[in-house]
C-alpha cells in the first residue's frame, strides 16, 4: 500500500493509522532478522503516535501529505533523542540532541517513524556491506545487496517494511539501492533539501531524498522536506512550483536526451535492451535526442578524490572526546588514534587515509586542485545539454534537451562478497556520480525485472527541475502498469 | 606509487590507527586507487576554475538573535543532552565535570 492508497483507504474507514503501523511492525519482527534493514525499531513510540493520530483524524482532520505514514529513517539523519549511530562502532552510542531539519518537516507533517535503517559506515559504501553492525540483505534474493550506502531504507521500502523512507545520496546511496530494491529514489538538487542534522560524508556532494513506492510518493515527500533552512546556508528556495508552465499534466518535457557515454561498454546488455525498449515507446510522444556529456570518463576519479578529501575533513570531529566511544591511552594523541582506529571500520579509515593524502602538500596540485577543476568540466556537460539553442538558430542542434535518461546502475544486484576489492565497488556508482558532481536533481524507478531481480531507470533534470523528473517519471511508471 | 613510510606518516597526520594485516592491504589498495586515478591527468583543465560546489552560493549572515527553537527549556534540554553524550565523566561535589587528557 503506498502512500496515496493509504489515505483513501483512511478516508473510507478501510483501515486505521494504528492497524496500519502495528502490522508494519508483525512484519519487521519477522523479515528483520533476514534482512537486517533495521538497526532499531521504535515500536512503543510508532503505536503511540498512531492512535493519537487516528484521534485526530476522529475529530475530523483530513488524511493528507503525511499524515499517520510510517517512514524509516536512514541512521545517519538526527532524530531527537534517538541514536544516530551511521552504522559504525563509533557513534554506538551517540544520542542525537536535535532533530534534523526533515525530521521536524517530516514530524510537522504527521509522519511516523519506525526505526532507523542499515547503511554502510558513514554512508561510505555501495552495499551496505560496511555496516559495523552486520550487512542488510536485497529483499527479492537474500544472497544480494539492497545495494548502498542507504541499503536499510531501500529494502525496508521494498521488501514492504516501510511504507517510504528517507536516505541521502552523495554518489549514488539513494538511487542505487532503489534500482536494486525494485523502489523510487530521488536524489534533490544540491541545496533543494536542508543537510542540517545529516551525519556529513562530503559535505559538496550529500543530499537527502525519499525513497518510495511510487513517484507519487516520492514528490508528496519531497515536496514536504525541501526548502531554505537558516541551519543550512546552502540549502535554496525552491521558487514557484507553478512558474513552469505545465503545458498539460506530465508534459513539462518534450526532448529527452540520450548520452551515449551511460550506454557504452561495462553497461548489462540486458538493462541496455531494458532501457531502449522504454525510449522507443516513449518516442511516440517525444523527441529523442542523443547526446554526449564528453567528460563523464571523468567523473569515477574525480569523485573519489573529492570524497575522501573532504571525508578526512569532516571525519576529523569522532575522535572519542566530546560524544561517542572513547578508548583509553596514555596520552591524548594515543585517546585520538586508538578512539578512531577501534571504533571506526575499514573502508572509512582508508578514505581517512587517502583524503589527507591527496590534500597534502606537493600532491594537492595533482589531485585536489585537477578534481575541482574536472567538477566545473562535468558540470559544463550538463549545463550544455540543458541549454536551449537560440531561436533563430537555423539547424537543428544537439543538446537543448529538457531531461535526460539513463541506466542507473551497470548491473542488476550483485552477490554479498562479490566486490571484494574497492576499486570494483567504486564502479558499481559510475551512472549516478555525475549528477552529484553538477548537483543536478536525479531519480531513479523501476522497470522490467532481469531474473526476477529489480534493475532501475535514471532520469536527470536541470538544477531544481525536480517536477520534470516527476513528470515523465510518472508516463514511465505506467509503462509498467 | 605509495610508500610504507608515507602511509606511517599519514597515520600520523589523520590520527588513525591500522592493524599489521590492514597496513599491508591499504599500502596495496592505495596504490591500485590513485593508478585508477591517473586518468585525470588526461583531462584538459586549461580554463576550467576550481570548483568547491556546483550551485552557486553567497555568503550567509544573519542577526544573532535567539531561535523559537531556541526556547530556554530547550537550551537545558539540548545542555543535559549535550553532557551525557561526553564519553568520560567525574561526579564530585555539586556537580558533574567533563574528564578529558591533560592537554600539555
Amino acid at each position: 500500500m503506498n502512500i496515496t492508497e493509504f489515505h483513501a483507504a483512511l478516508k473510507n474507514k478501510k483501515t486505521s493509522v494504528k492497524e496500519t503501523v502495528v502490522s508494519y511492525l508483525d512484519k519487521i519482527k519477522k523479515e528483520n532478522k533476514n534482512l537486517n534493514a533495521y538497526l532499531e525499531v521504535f515500536t512503543e513510540e510508532s503505536e503511540m503516535l498512531a492512535e493519537d493520530i487516528d484521534k485526530r483524524i476522529k475529530e475530523g482532520e483530513e488524511p493528507s501529505g503525511l499524515l499517520g505514514v510510517p517512514i524509516a529513517m536512514k541512521d545517519n539523519i538526527l532524530i531527537r533523542g534517538h541514536i544516530a549511530s551511521a552504522a559504525s562502532k563509533i557513534l554506538g552510542n551517540y544520542i542525537a540532541s536535535y532533530d534534523a531539519f526533515v525530521v521536524e518537516k517530516l514530524k510537522e507533517a504527521g509522519a511516523i517513524f519506525l526505526g532507523r535503517t542499515n547503511m554502510d559506515e558513514f554512508a561510505m559504501g555501495s552495499s551496505t556491506e560496511n555496516s559495523a553492525y552486520g550487512p542488510a540483505r536485497n529483499p527479492f534474493d537474500p544472497e544480494r545487496v539492497p545495494g548502498g550506502s542507504s541499503g536499510g531504507s531501500a529494502a525496508a521500502v521494498g521488501g514492504g517494511l516501510a511504507m517510504a523512507a528517507l536516505g541521502s545520496d552523495t554518489g549514488g546511496s539513494i538511487r542505487q539501492p532503489a534500482a536494486f530494491c525494485g523502489v523510487v529514489g530521488l536524489k534533490p538538487t544540491y541545496g533543494a533539501v536542508s543537510r542540517s542534522g545529516l551525519i556529513a560524508m562530503a559535505s559538496s556532494l550529500d543530499q537527502i531524498g525519499p525513497i518510495a513506492q511510487s513517484v507519487e510518493d516520492a514528490e508528496t515527500i519531497f515536496n514536504i522536506i525541501s526548502g531554505k533552512d537558516g541551519l543550512d546556508s546552502t540549502s535554496t528556495e525552491l521558487g514557484d512550483p507553478s512558474s513552469e508552465p505545465q503545458k498539460r499534466p506530465g508534459r513539462q518535457v518534450a526532448k529527452i536526451g540520450v548520452p551515449k557515454e551511460y550506454f557504452s561498454e561495462g553497461l548489462d546488455s540486458r538493462i541496455k535492451k531494458s532501457i531502449d525498449d522504454i525510449i522507443g515507446k516513449l518516442s511516440k510522444d517525444y523527441e529523442i535526442i542523443e547526446i554526449s556529456l564528453p567528460h563523464t570518463k571523468y567523473a569515477l576519479d574525480c569523485y573519489y578524490i573529492i570524497v575522501p578529501a573532504e571525508v578526512s575533513s569532516n571525519m576529523a570531529r569522532y575522535d572519542g572526546i566530546r560524544y561517542g566511544m572513547r578508548q583509553n591511552a596514555p596520552n591524548l594523541l594515543g585517546v585520538y588514534k586508538k578512539s578512531r582506529g577501534e571504533g571506526i571500520g575499514l573502508e572509512v579509515r582508508r578514505r581517512i587515509l587517502l583524503g589527507t593524502y591527496v590534500l597534502s602538500h606537493g600532491y594537492y596540485d595533482a589531485y585536489y586542485s585537477s578534481a575541482q577543476k574536472v567538477r566545473a568540466l562535468i558540470k559544463k556537460d550538463f549545463d550544455e545539454a540543458f541549454k536551449k539553442p537560440a531561436h533563430n538558430a537555423t539547424h537543428s542542434v544537439a543538446g537543448g534537451v529538457d531531461i535526460i535518461i539513463a541506466p542507473t546502475t551497470p548491473s542488476p544486484p550483485f552477490k554479498i562478497g562479490e566486490k571484494s576489492d574497492p576499486l570494483s565497488m567504486y564502479l558499481s556508482d559510475i551512472y549516478t556520480i555525475p549528477a552529484n558532481l553538477a548537483g543536478v536533481p536525479a531519480l531513479s524507478l523501476p522497470i522490467e525485472k532481469i531474473d526476477n531481480l529489480p534493475v532501475g531507470i535514471q532520469l536527470i533534470a536541470p538544477h531544481f527541475k525536480e517536477n520534470r523528473l516527476f513528470g515523465l517519471g510518472r508516463e514511465i511508471e505506467k509503462l509498467f502498469k | 606509487m605509495i610508500s610504507k613510510e608515507d602511509i606511517e606518516h599519514l597515520k600520523d597526520l589523520a590520527r588513525v590507527e591500522f592493524g599489521k594485516n590492514e597496513t599491508e592491504k591499504l599500502a596495496e589498495d592505495l596504490g591500485v586507487i590513485l593508478a585508477h586515478m591517473d586518468s585525470l591527468k588526461d583531462a584538459d583543465v586549461s580554463g576550467a576554475p576550481e570548483t568547491a560546489r556546483a550551485i552557486d552560493i553567497k555568503n550567509v549572515f544573519k542577526k544573532d538573535e535567539l531561535a523559537a527553537r531556541d526556547a530556554e527549556a530547550d537550551q537545558y534540554q539540548t545542555a543535559i543532552a549535550l553532557i551525557n553524550a561526553f564519553p568520560e565523566k567525574y561526579e564530585a561535589g555539586h556537580g558533574t565535570y567533563l574528564k578529558v587528557k591533560s592537554i600539555l
